[in-house]
């Protein structure tokens, strides 16, 4: 009889943990649809079809061509350097310098807090379009900001054409990029300072910790998961970066602000050759894939010590 | 109750991204929807209606890229209700195009199978790249005896323009109009350089340069800039380089490209050499965009990328006289570059759709009322020689006068070129290596064979 009860109650647990399943695979289904429909598909798509000639007219089976043709093309080298030059500068100095601004902001007063987070995140809600419209402006070689102040303070005798010269382009997309890409770490920084466990803290300062000793073996260390989440996105991001090229430079001067996501948008749109677009793609998607991945590693080293 | 209430928000969820998913704008609705429409319409149609076909109703699309007024809804709208009195049984959608993004929509559509109907461009884009790609009607058809005439006392070259190197009409167009450069007449004046200019609006590349360093004498801190940021409006760069010292472009069968010929790289040497003189400017992060705003405030002393829709678009903003003018050439008679703008259709394999969207064109570009304003509409001039001068009578008159001397001098129309959309490209990349200091010779060798290279994959 008590095994009965006993195999009553499983099996209404059974029944129970099977509807709970049930729903929650029910609730799941629409991002699932969504995901595989947006994601997963395209992926499969874009890695079939990167072993095609694939174009307007034409779907024939090439192999490896267009990954041999791939590595052979100076642009897309010139484009490869230009990504990893953009990621290598843009990575670190968003981290620094969002984590700078946090725990500078971090212990002002509230209002005045909220005024800064605003004031960074601003360039993050204002439209990609609006902000380049703004920064061409103020590069403008006539009659731009940058040449105005330059040339009547006497650092410079000439205008120069910032978007137009190519010691100067790729770091005015590095700037512009800076900027846009500061806000969200800024705002993740600012609430894991607010989760760091402040009686760690106070007996840190009661055993005689410097500031500098409070930070690095305290707070880092609670706030490693948020730097490595703002780290993989950010390089994401700059792996990424697309809309800029395409508003300010279309890749010039001479190719010298080409970059991946640049120039698959050139090849498949402009000149139709999707399988090797897709090609681009798949290279992109392990390059990324292999950096996140080493990020993950070193920074959960980091944190472990 | 927690069960129904999951039950019901899944549900919801799952109905609400069908519905996103599978909805279409009821002025795309096709196939049975179609048919469904098709008893409303007969029931308000009228006799000439009935007679454009079985009775049923048919919906096509119209994409335009901005040719003059065709860029504005509420121009094209009254086309349309005026096309509806006659054929009510049609309806027409439209979405409007630029040409930053409009290229990347067609491109997107093409390859999803949702092409529209009809789209308003030139031959460079419906004829030697869809319609050479196999994705355009015929429109052979539309091109009868009286078109063909009629056009062809205005140019044989935009007939020859509008059909493929094997004689297949993928165009049938209604407008035109030749691109030439603009200048800042107070300024000019006030340099003493408007003497450098012949009556009929020509100069020599000789007194080019005379008013060039006039300008520069009289103050002038820029004169003009080549600008070379991107391929929005470089037909202004190409017609520059290549009129200075009278060059062509292509070969005379469009098979080969020549601007790294003797006269070719002379005229680019030439404008290299200015640039290092400080008599021109260049500017590989400006397009033709940023170029008009520039001459529009003042800045510069003339503009490369003018025609009389410019003109219109900035008489608003200018404080000056803008004073048309040809490309300074060698021998004095330049060969200017043309725009050539009708409509194609997409072979979307619904014929009733086919002969709808081939009525709206004939209404838009050969109805005798129709036809004329259409035209009037764009700013340029009708490619139908029958049509006279559209703006007679109108405010518009002395200022399109203007324009229309210009015709006799329309160039070879080689943007039919195979090849064309890789050409584009490699042109201001070309411009932005010679004044980096690259050898102009070996830059244009490097483009030609990056364009003959584009047009032999293209003859492929």
């Amino acid at each position: 009889m008590k095994k009965n009860t006993k195999n009553g109650v499983t099996k209404r647990s059974r029944a129970l943990v099977m509807r709970e399943t049930r729903s929650a695979y029910l609730f799941l289904l629409p991002a699932l649809i969504f995901f595989v429909g947006f994601i997963v598909v395209p992926m499969v798509m874009c890695l079939v079809t990167s072993f095609f000639n694939y174009t307007m007219t034409d779907f024939e089976f090439v192999g490896f061509a267009n990954y041999v043709e791939m590595f052979n093309d100076p642009v897309f080298i010139k484009a490869l350097k230009n990504t990893i030059l953009i990621v290598v500068v843009a990575v670190p100095a968003v981290t620094v310098f969002s984590l700078w601004v946090s725990t500078v902001i971090y212990p002002i007063h509230a209002a005045s807090r909220s005024f800064f987070r605003c004031v960074f995140y601003l360039p993050v809600v204002t439209g990609t379009v609006a902000v380049a419209v703004v920064w061409k402006w103020m590069f403008n070689k006539y009659t731009g900001l940058f040449n105005y102040v330059l040339s009547e303070t006497g650092v410079i005798d000439q205008n120069i054409s910032w978007l137009g010269d190519e010691k100067f382009a790729i770091w005015c997309i590095i700037l512009i990029l800076f900027t846009t890409s500061i806000g969200q770490p800024i705002v993740l920084y600012v609430a894991a300072l607010g989760n760091v466990d402040n009686s760690m803290v106070e007996a840190a300062q009661v055993d005689g910790a410097t500031s500098f000793q409070t930070f690095w073996k305290i707070k880092w260390p609670a706030i490693m998961p948020t730097t490595l989440y703002i780290i993989v996105i950010t390089t994401i991001n700059s792996f990424q970066c697309y809309a800029l090229i395409q508003l300010l430079t279309s890749g010039g001067p001479n190719h010298s602000t080409d970059t991946i996501m640049y120039y698959i948008y050139y090849e498949a749109f402009k000149l139709y050759r999707y399988g090797y677009g897709n090609a681009m793609g798949v290279v992109l998607a392990i390059i990324i894939a292999v950096f996140s991945a080493l990020q993950f590693k070193l920074t959960r080293a980091g944190s472990a010590e | 109750m927690k069960k129904l209430l999951a039950l019901l928000l899944t549900g919801a969820m799952a109905f609400s991204i069908t519905a996103c998913g599978g909805e279409e704008p009821s002025d795309t609705s096709t196939g049975s929807d179609a048919a469904a429409d098709a008893g409303e319409n007969v029931a308000a149609g009228t006799e000439e209606g009935a007679a454009g076909g079985s009775g049923e109703a048919t919906d096509i699309t119209l994409w335009t890229y901005p040719v003059g007024k065709f860029a504005d809804a509420e121009t094209v709208n009254g086309f349309i209700a005026s096309f509806n009195e006659k054929y009510p049984e049609i309806n027409v959608s439209v979405e409007y195009l630029d040409y930053t993004s409009g290229d990347d929509q067609v491109t997107a559509a093409i390859e999803a199978g949702t092409t529209p109907d009809i789209i308003l461009e030139g031959p460079e884009r419906l004829v030697s790249n869809w319609g050479a790609k196999g994705k355009m009607v015929d429109l052979a058809d539309l091109w009868d005896e009286e078109a063909l005439a009629d056009i062809s006392a205005t140019s044989e070259a935009v007939v020859n323009a509008c059909k493929s190197p094997e004689g297949v009409f993928y165009e049938y167009p209604f407008c035109m109009t030749t691109h030439t450069m603009a200048i800042n007449y107070e300024l000019f004046e006030k340099a003493d350089a408007l003497q450098y200019i012949n009556e009929d609006r020509t100069w020599t590349t000789e007194n080019f340069e005379k008013a060039l360093q006039a300008l520069k004498d009289s103050g002038v801190e820029t004169t003009g800039v080549v600008y070379c940021g991107g391929q929005g409006g470089d037909q202004g760069t190409r017609a520059l380089a290549m009129n200075l010292y009278n060059a062509e472009f292509t070969d005379a069968e469009h098979t080969s490209w020549t601007m790294n010929s003797e006269a070719g790289v002379k005229g680019l040497q030439q404008l290299v050499d200015w640039s290092n003189e400080g008599l021109i400017s260049y500017d590989a992060g400006a397009q033709a965009a940023d170029e008009l705003q520039l001459f529009a405030n003042g800045t510069i002393a003339m503009s490369f990328c003018w025609n009389a829709s410019n003109e219109a678009q900035y008489a608003s903003q200018v404080a000056f006289t803008p004073y048309p003018v040809a490309f300074p050439s060698e021998s004095g008679t330049p060969e200017l570059a043309g725009g050539i703008w009708g409509f194609g259709i997409f072979d979307n394999g619904d014929a009733a759709k086919i002969d709808a969207s081939k009525k709206f064109i004939e209404f838009i570009c050969d109805d005798p009322v129709q036809g004329p304003i259409s035209v009037a509409s764009t700013g340029f001039f009708p490619v139908r020689s029958s049509y006279g001068n559209v703006y007679a009578g109108t405010e518009d008159e002395a200022r399109m006068e203007t324009f229309a001397s210009f015709m006799p001098w329309l160039g070879d129309y080689y943007n039919v070129t195979g090849g064309w959309a890789e050409q584009r490209t490699a042109w201001w990349n070309m411009l932005q290596q010679i004044f980096g200091g690259e050898d102009v010779q070996t830059a244009a060798d490097q483009y030609v064979e990056i364009c003959n290279k584009a047009t032999a994959d293209a003859a492929q």
